[in-house]
């Protein structure tokens, strides 16, 4: 069967008898889609692609725990999700919020007239470093990735409630920190 | 300190209601709530052209490791023929020895995570004894459940072998083809990557061992 044709399941179960080169087919399939999350989450394309690299040669390491082959892409994102928050905790340690420098996804050339948009963009990309590992994560989820909450409760083995609740917390912490903004 | 959103506001940012669902008094506050929202930024990021070539080169390294090579051989699939005379006191003999050398095949377990196995030695004319192993270091507990015991997760628990983190039992298996995997602590099921899988038409993969009177591997 063709790498292009073959369902995650099919690939995984022939890295683990061995044909380790199948793998690539995974990582060009997974490589950009979750990017925006890591990024978003993180607060720079760098962090994003370090995070991603990470987490792909980590499920290389671990495929043998996939236990529902078919479902590579979900436990993929459990595993980004954990590198993300891991990196958000070391952060935390050593006293930084986001990657020098940012809010601050480079994106493409704005003209004048959104240069005030820009400016909201950049402030509520610090002001999301500035919520906690689970509220950020929501957020994102729900207002950049654009899932509805039964779906990232699904996806994070959280409750609709507790999403909610986090949520919640966010907007109101977002309020606080984007007043001079909005 | 900013006021907290009004929870009706709460409610239009999380598309629930919209700014004409709300009372004349909250509409600025919802204007003002979904400016927020407007300065997200979806943009879609996309990473470096290179980073295909680093994940497979970070993998291809992994996968020389003299670790994942060595687990690869005792995980492999692979079949043995047992050619055995039946003598009624030899039966249990047969199968502890069978046990005794997969058990020093897995006494340095090479790999976190599970690797499990089967052996199976003749046990009477109409079934065999099986013996599984599960290497699950930290484990509380281990069982095995299958098509052969109605997937009673509490029919068949295995035993740790020392502090190796290996777990092992035998059972008596009918001859046929069986379903079963292993339950860690009686909540994760875990399928033996060493055996072949069939999907249970609720999403899982159980793993499969053929039971025979050529007893065989998988």
């Amino acid at each position: 069967m063709s790498g292009d044709g073959a369902t995650d399941g099919d690939i995984v179960r022939a890295v683990l008898a061995g044909d380790v080169e199948r793998y690539a087919v995974l990582v060009g399939r997974y490589r950009d889609r979750y990017a925006r999350y890591a990024a978003r989450m993180l607060g720079s394309r760098d962090a994003a692609e370090d995070a991603v690299q990470d987490a792909l040669v980590r499920a290389f390491d671990r495929l043998v725990d996939c236990r529902e082959p078919e479902k590579f892409a979900g436990w993929l994102f459990l595993i980004l999700r954990n590198r993300c928050f891991a990196e958000q905790r070391r952060r935390q340690r050593e006293g930084r919020l986001l990657e020098d420098g940012d809010g601050a996804i480079p994106g493409p050339e704005r003209s004048d007239s959104a240069v005030e948009q820009g400016e909201q963009r950049q402030a509520l990309g610090r002001a999301l470093g500035q919520l906690t590992g689970e509220q950020r994560d929501v957020f994102v989820l729900k207002h950049v990735e654009g899932l509805a909450y039964d779906e990232i409760a699904r996806r994070t083995g959280a409750t609709v409630a507790s999403l909610k609740m986090r949520m919640h917390r966010a907007y109101d912490r977002l309020r606080e920190l984007m007043k001079e903004h909005v | 300190m900013t006021t907290p959103y009004h929870g009706l506001v709460k409610r239009v940012l999380d598309g629930e209601l919209t700014l004409a669902d709300l009372p004349p008094e909250l509409r600025a506050e919802g204007e003002d709530a979904l400016r927020l929202l407007g300065a997200v930024d979806r943009a879609p990021v996309t990473l470096s052209p290179q980073l295909d070539a680093r994940v497979m080169a970070a993998v291809r390294r992994h996968a020389q490791s003299p670790l994942r090579r060595a687990w690869r051989a005792v995980a492999a699939p692979r079949e043995i023929e047992l050619r055995l005379r039946i003598r009624p006191w030899a039966l249990w003999g047969g199968a502890l020895a069978a046990a005794a050398a997969v058990a020093l095949l897995l006494g340095r377990p090479t790999t976190p995570g599970a690797t499990p196995s089967v052996v199976a030695g003749v046990a009477a004319r109409d079934s065999v004894f099986v013996r599984f192993v599960l290497y699950a270091p930290g484990a509380k507990r281990v069982t095995v459940a299958g098509t052969f015991n109605q997937w009673d997760q509490n029919a068949a628990p295995l035993v740790p072998a020392g502090t190796s983190g290996v777990w092992t039992t035998t059972l008596a298996l009918p001859i046929g083809q069986h379903q079963y995997a292993f339950v860690v602590d009686g909540r994760r099921w875990v399928a033996d990557p060493a055996a072949p899988a069939v999907g249970d038409g609720f999403g899982r993969r159980n793993s499969v061992v053929a039971v025979t009177t050529g007893a065989r591997i998988l």
